[in-house]
């Protein structure tokens, strides 16, 4: 084999991996922002000026931005006082607290919502934002302590003695602000986008709408509508509210990659709470009771027999729950599980080569790999399908649009950065000495990355690899408009709910959670690794 | 801007991914499988639609919408997949929607002889559109907050009547039975009318919820004293023990009477399968399927004379209550235009 076909061949993954890019996420969003602008009568801006007339538009911002500002703010509380506590802290069980500061993301934050409604939660302002602070507070837990973490505990005890107490705290927390302000930017956003929590609290009689709840509802409209503008509306109202979220998630990682690679460092020393310390635990058991204990409450009880009234609930009444879920839910179980653990693989296969891509030589694309968070699931699904839906390309190849393959796909479009972005971060802090002196080692690029580039990345990779499952798993939008991932528990869950068959879907329920949460552990059953590498 | 020319590229990649693309089988006589888009109750239609496939041969592809997306998803889908369509039949639990797609051109006629005996007021007469199975709109009403029947409202003025201020619920008019349901209003009453109602209905502190099912909760947690629903979604409440009942609306002399809303079916135009998606059909408007679906659980309203209706005696068939008259082609025109009209008035 010439030099010339080794290198195009040692290239290949990472060609792939910006194929993939370019066609599964840059085409089709590329397609439906210039679809806006072309009617059957030609360009026209009639579909922009159509959504600068609707007077609610502005109410639906304002909306938005309050209750962003109040989650993320209950988010902060949270998920930055549970970091605080169990890394910097002796509070009693913080060892096996701190790590549990993940555990909500497990929970799809419909379900936290149906879980508090079973309780009687009101409809208003207030508990809309402290459902959706729960659900998104894991962001700011895990970044915060993975900061505190990484702080130079003998820069702080220097600050202390020649400063005092209080002002080296005010430099620990300077210290941390990037990650922090990263994990409240990414609660924040994570807000802005969810049009599940705000439209579920409808049902309970809310009046107000968000701007998401805005773009959604007008893709209901979309299905009646009959002019250009009609169609067009949906997209031209999310296309703003995109640009604003890829705008914060640009500011996000600046944040993230300002934050200095502080190396090996001395760990922070763990302050006593003294006589707070047994109080104290009331914060993470708050945190974990509402973002895990009462949505795995209800489910239980909806398995037991909650629901209904004809009979109590029972053991009894549990088994049949057990037996319907075998008999409606656990096909599409058995998909939901094997579409994540594929959509994992690949996109850990394509995320690798685009992270040493951003970390080394164009730090640029990150923004590009960042854009599948800023845009609301339903609308890639949508662009995906518009995109492919014709293509004769994908008829001649079995119809691959009617597959799992195209679902599988749009599934790592849509959690390739959740990889690619903490890879990059992870390939910054390697040494470059190492890999310059590994260049020089008459290998194969193929060995070089295995031996030198794979090995410290690993860690990071199968963090990436049980997120981008735990996502995969639970993600409801792209399963509604994916045509094969239709057969997904989530999407039956969804359905099975609305119309009364509580029992079984808590079963579906509270396996889909099992499995969450037993893959990231399998390395600590089997291996004793430490919980603390999920986090 | 050509598709094919900027999807061309996905060759390159789509071959070295996983080829996981769906089965194409055939039936006894080579046709392929045929796909359908159902919005009836998975749970239900499912099983349904599994055995079909054993009388058919083939595995009839099976698209389930998010019942939060109510059959948005499903009519969005035919719509976008119009220029080369991938489903062949659309199995609606309304008929206004699909009576839309009928007048956008995108069902292609068929007239099944499992629909004869189907009343003609619930055919097309150009064959686009076939209903059977239906729902009535109806009130449930909690009975341990009123567990005299007297005092049960009768009519959807009910919502208006300072006597229940607070205490009763409809969902918004924005996707679903509701939009139908109101879309119809706006023609029988006149669009004038229908928001002369919900400028009272507010007064009232009516409250507008999501959905019908969330109604249906409401009453039946007893948060609510009464709401409108549909009797699917009473029916399963009733089941399930809540103390429920519920009442078909406005049956008195010169009321406008209950309105039914039928199940559709359409057979879309250019799908890939169009010859066993007719024997779908046909076995879909079957007596036998209509027969099942009112012994299910969503207690479904048998079109045709003869078959049994639901077991729960409180759920009428048409003959037994005075039926809302409605135009159906004039509601599936105006859908479009009471949807945009009606998410104005809710701020979305």
């Amino acid at each position: 084999m010439n030099h010339t076909a080794t290198n195009l061949l040692s290239r290949a993954p990472l060609l792939l991996a910006l194929l993939f890019v370019a066609l599964f996420v840059l085409l089709p969003l590329a397609e439906l922002f210039l679809g806006t602008f072309f009617s059957d009568a030609g360009f026209t801006f009639s579909a922009w000026a159509r959504l600068f007339e609707d007077e609610n538009l502005w109410k639906q911002l304002l909306a938005s931005l309050r209750l962003g500002l109040a989650a993320t703010t209950i988010s902060l509380i949270l998920g930055g006082g549970h970091a605080w506590l169990t890394v910097r802290r002796d509070l009693p069980f913080g060892r096996v607290l701190g790590p549990l500061g993940i555990a909500p993301l497990v929970m799809p934050p419909i379900f936290v919502a149906m879980g508090f409604s079973d309780f009687g939660i009101g409809s208003g302002f207030w508990p809309c934002a402290w459902l959706l602070g729960v659900a998104h507070a894991p962001f700011v837990a895990v970044l915060t302590a993975r900061g505190l973490r990484a702080a130079d505990g003998r820069a702080y005890e220097a600050a202390w003695l020649l400063r005092g107490r209080g002002r080296a705290e005010l430099a620990l927390l300077r210290t941390i602000s990037p990650e922090l302000l990263a994990g409240c930017l990414l609660a924040f956003l994570f807000t802005l986008a969810d049009h599940g929590v705000p439209e579920f609290l409808t049902v309970k009689g809310k009046t107000w709408h968000t701007y998401a709840e805005g773009v959604y509802s007008r893709w209901t409209r979309r299905a009646v509508g009959t002019t250009f503008e009609d169609l067009q509306s949906p997209v031209v109202a999310a296309l703003p509210f995109i640009a604003a979220l890829a705008g914060l998630m640009w500011l996000t990682l600046r944040l993230r990659a300002h934050a200095p690679d502080r190396g090996t460092v001395t760990p922070l020393p763990i302050r006593p709470l003294g006589a707070g310390r047994w109080p104290a635990l009331l914060l993470p058991l708050v945190y974990l009771a509402a973002g895990v204990g009462v949505p795995v409450l209800v489910l239980t009880r909806w398995v037991l027999g909650s629901a209904q009234m004809a009979e109590p609930m029972s053991i009894a009444y549990a088994r049949q729950s057990f037996a319907k879920a075998v008999d409606q839910g656990m096909p599409v179980f058995e998909n939901s599980v094997w579409l994540a653990l594929a959509v994992a693989a690949l996109v850990v296969i394509l995320a690798l080569p685009l992270a040493r891509l951003v970390a080394r030589r164009w730090q640029k694309l990150e923004v590009v790999l960042a854009l599948p968070i800023a845009i609301p699931a339903i609308l890639l699904g949508v662009a995906l399908v518009n995109s492919y839906v014709d293509s004769k390309v994908m008829r001649a190849m079995n119809d691959f649009y009617s597959g799992w393959g195209f679902a599988l796909c749009g599934y790592a479009a849509r959690f390739l950065p959740f990889a690619a972005i903490p890879l990059a971060a992870m390939v910054r802090r390697q040494s470059l000495a190492s890999e310059e002196a590994a260049s020089l080692v008459p290998r194969s690029a193929l060995s070089r990355s295995l031996r030198i580039h794979l090995p410290p990345l690993l860690p990071a990779t199968w963090s990436a690899a049980v997120l981008v499952f735990v996502l995969a798993l639970r993600e409801l939008d792209l399963a509604v408009v994916l045509p094969a991932a239709n057969a997904t528990a989530v999407r039956r869950l969804a359905n099975a709910v609305h119309f009364q068959h509580e029992d079984w879907s808590g079963v579906i329920g509270l396996l889909l959670l099992s499995t969450a949460v037993l893959v990231p552990l399998l390395p600590s059953l089997l291996a004793g690794r430490r919980l603390s590498s999920l986090s | 801007m050509s598709k094919l020319t900027l999807s061309t590229p996905a060759l390159l990649t789509l071959s070295l991914l996983p080829l996981a693309a769906c089965t194409s089988e055939t039936d006894a006589a080579g046709n392929p499988a045929p796909t359908i888009r159902v919005a009836l109750d998975e749970q239900f239609s499912r099983k349904l639609l599994d055995e079909f496939s054993k009388e058919l041969g083939v595995t009839i592809k099976q698209l389930h919408d998010s019942e939060a997306a109510k059959t948005v998803g499903h009519v969005s889908a035919i719509k976008t997949e119009a220029k080369a369509p991938r489903c062949d039949v659309f199995w609606n639990n309304e008929l206004g929607n699909t009576v839309h797609l009928a007048q956008q051109g995108l069902l292609t006629p068929y007239v099944s002889p499992a629909a004869k005996d189907i009343p003609a007021r619930w055919k097309d007469p150009t064959g686009m559109w076939t209903a059977f199975a239906a729902r009535a709109r109806v009130l449930i009403v909690n009975t341990d907050l009123l567990p005299d029947k007297k005092d049960w409202p009768s009519s959807y003025r009910d919502l208006v009547d300072p006597k229940w201020k607070g205490k009763c619920a409809v969902a918004k008019p924005l996707t679903g039975t509701t939009l139908t349901h109101f879309t119809a209003l706006r023609n029988v009453l006149g669009a004038d009318k229908v928001d002369a109602l919900f400028d009272q209905m507010e007064s009232n502190d009516v409250e507008f919820l999501a959905s019908n099912g969330a109604t249906m909760r409401a009453v039946r947690e007893g948060r609510l004293a009464w709401a409108f629903t549909d009797t699917d979604d009473y029916n399963v409440a009733k089941q399930k023990g809540f103390p429920v009942e519920c009442v078909y609306p406005d049956q008195g002399d010169g009321q406008i009477g209950t309105m039914l809303i039928p199940n559709s079916v359409g057979l879309v135009k250019n799908g890939p399968a169009p010859e066993v998606a007719k024997k779908l059909i046909d076995l879909i408007l079957a007596r036998a399927t209509e027969t099942r679906l009112a012994a299910a659980a969503s207690a479904q309203i048998p079109l045709r004379d003869g078959i049994p209706g639901p077991a729960n005696p409180a759920v009428l068939v048409p003959g037994k209550f005075h039926e809302m008259a409605w135009d159906i082609a004039a509601v599936g025109q105006d859908l479009a235009k009471a949807s945009t009209h009606f998410a104005k008035r809710f701020s979305l």
